[in-house]
């Protein structure tokens, strides 16, 4: 068992530094990935309750795809597929816009849900009591749907932050692509990923603990 | 426009990787039920309390880190001490072991929703608590994390591209593979997209039928 550490005294000071700068990197590609997921996922929640027939069916199609589809196969369409007709994205791009695509479905999902949670009644009472559409929806609807949603969204991110390591096959230099590096340089595979896989769980365990602390009980 | 000879030929050097794809999906899932299976029991009914703790920690490691590193733990960081795992082998257990901490996850929080007077009332009745978890409390946990399973089958059905990471020879590895001969790289990704999206359809066809045919508790 000595044997499997040794490495890390050796060369850990060669390392550490690789590494944080990979999980700061992976960081921030999780993060602004899961922003435009948010965005792109509202907008899809607003498709979902257009009034507008032929916006539902496109976010019901929309979400379909999405949920049968591999990331996988969607950073490789952006990254490799479409500079064949002409449009090129950098590999951190596309790896934010394939991930927030994929992600976006989910949001949409987990809003309806949220919305779904509040009875209607809450609203009805709102507009009964003086408050314009707008006003209930802000004042009333939004932060019961907050909180209802908060939980389920960290566990969304958490689920992004570790497939943002996909982005590696597209040659994004985070966490993933690091470790592959420096596994080629150093030979020594398994504690090289094992530090990788620390450094994951270092930066998702802390969103998974707040989630279930955050979670409101099914009613 | 790509003619019709180019999209067969693609659509065969795809097809070859489908038998894996199912195979790994399969594999992986039947490890991960009943292994899950196993440690919600333990988990829920046994009380020891290190068991409860190791189950914890297992769960967390699992479920904090990205598929893609602990397949390279597996694949490489493994070999590295002489266990050489094929890619299929790696990545059956790659994914199962996964698998068995959402599903474990999924069929606690099942357990979790039964009301306590089930219990007490078949311990009442006169049932031996191995009977009471058999016959009352197992088929109504079963129901209810019915949709978080079907969820979480066709979550793997996509997760199995990530294999070809290891060069297990599944759909996404023979897109790979082909683009590096062929340069068609924006039909050969749509079309592997594609591809998923129809072993997916009927999968989640099937998981609303068994939802709709079981899920419902009859009160």
């Amino acid at each position: 068992m000595t044997g499997f550490f040794a490495p890390y005294g050796d060369y850990g000071s060669e390392w550490l530094p690789l590494l944080v700068k990979a999980t700061f990197n992976t960081a921030a590609l999780s993060v602004s990935a899961f922003a435009l997921a948010l965005v792109l996922g509202l907008l899809l929640s607003l498709c979902q309750r257009s009034p507008f027939a032929v916006l539902r069916r496109f976010a019901a199609v929309y979400v379909t795809v999405v949920r049968g589809v591999p990331l996988l196969a969607v950073l490789f369409l952006l990254y490799f597929g479409l500079p064949g007709i002409g449009i090129v994205f950098d590999a951190f791009g596309a790896a934010v816009l394939g991930l927030a695509l994929c992600f976006a479905a989910q949001v949409a999902e987990l809003l309806r849900a949220g919305l779904k949670a509040i009875p209607a009644g809450q609203a009805e009472a709102a507009l009964a009591v003086g408050f314009t559409p707008a006003q209930s929806f802000r004042l009333i609807i939004l932060p019961q749907v907050a909180r209802v949603v908060l939980s389920p969204m960290i566990v969304t991110f958490v689920s992004l932050l570790k497939d943002s390591s996909l982005a590696s096959l597209i040659t994004v230099d985070e966490l993933a692509l690091t470790g592959r590096a420096m596994a080629t340089e150093y030979f020594l595979p398994l504690q090289i990923y094992v530090a990788v896989g620390v450094c994951y769980f270092a930066i998702a365990w802390p969103f998974s603990a707040l989630s279930r602390r955050l979670a409101v009980p099914a009613r | 426009m790509a003619d019709l000879n180019l999209v067969t030929s693609v659509a065969q050097g795809l097809f070859a990787g489908v038998g894996v794809t199912v195979l790994v999906t399969v594999a992986s899932l039947a490890v991960a039920v009943m292994l899950g299976f196993a440690l919600a029991l333990v988990r829920q009914f046994a009380g020891i309390r290190l068991l409860n703790l190791a189950i914890d920690a297992y769960c967390e490691i699992l479920c904090n880190v990205p598929a893609l590193t602990h397949l390279f733990i597996l694949y490489f960081g493994l070999a590295s001490l002489g266990i050489r795992l094929t890619s299929m082998a790696a990545a059956v257990l790659g994914l199962g072991l996964i698998g068995t901490a959402i599903t474990c996850a999924i069929l606690r929080a099942g357990f979790a929703a039964l009301p306590h007077g089930q219990a007490e009332a078949a311990l009442a009745a006169g049932l031996t608590p191995l009977q009471v978890i058999s016959d009352i409390l197992t088929p109504q946990a079963m129901r209810i994390a019915l949709p978080g399973l079907g969820n979480y089958a066709v979550q793997l059905l996509k997760d199995t591209s990530v294999v070809s990471a290891i060069a297990a020879p599944e759909i996404m590895f023979f897109a790979r593979s082909m683009v590096t001969s062929s340069f068609q790289t924006t039909l050969i990704y749509s079309m592997a997209a594609a591809l998923y999206l129809l072993l997916s359809l009927p999968l989640m066809q099937a998981t609303r039928m068994l939802e709709r045919r079981y899920g419902r508790l009859k009160g």
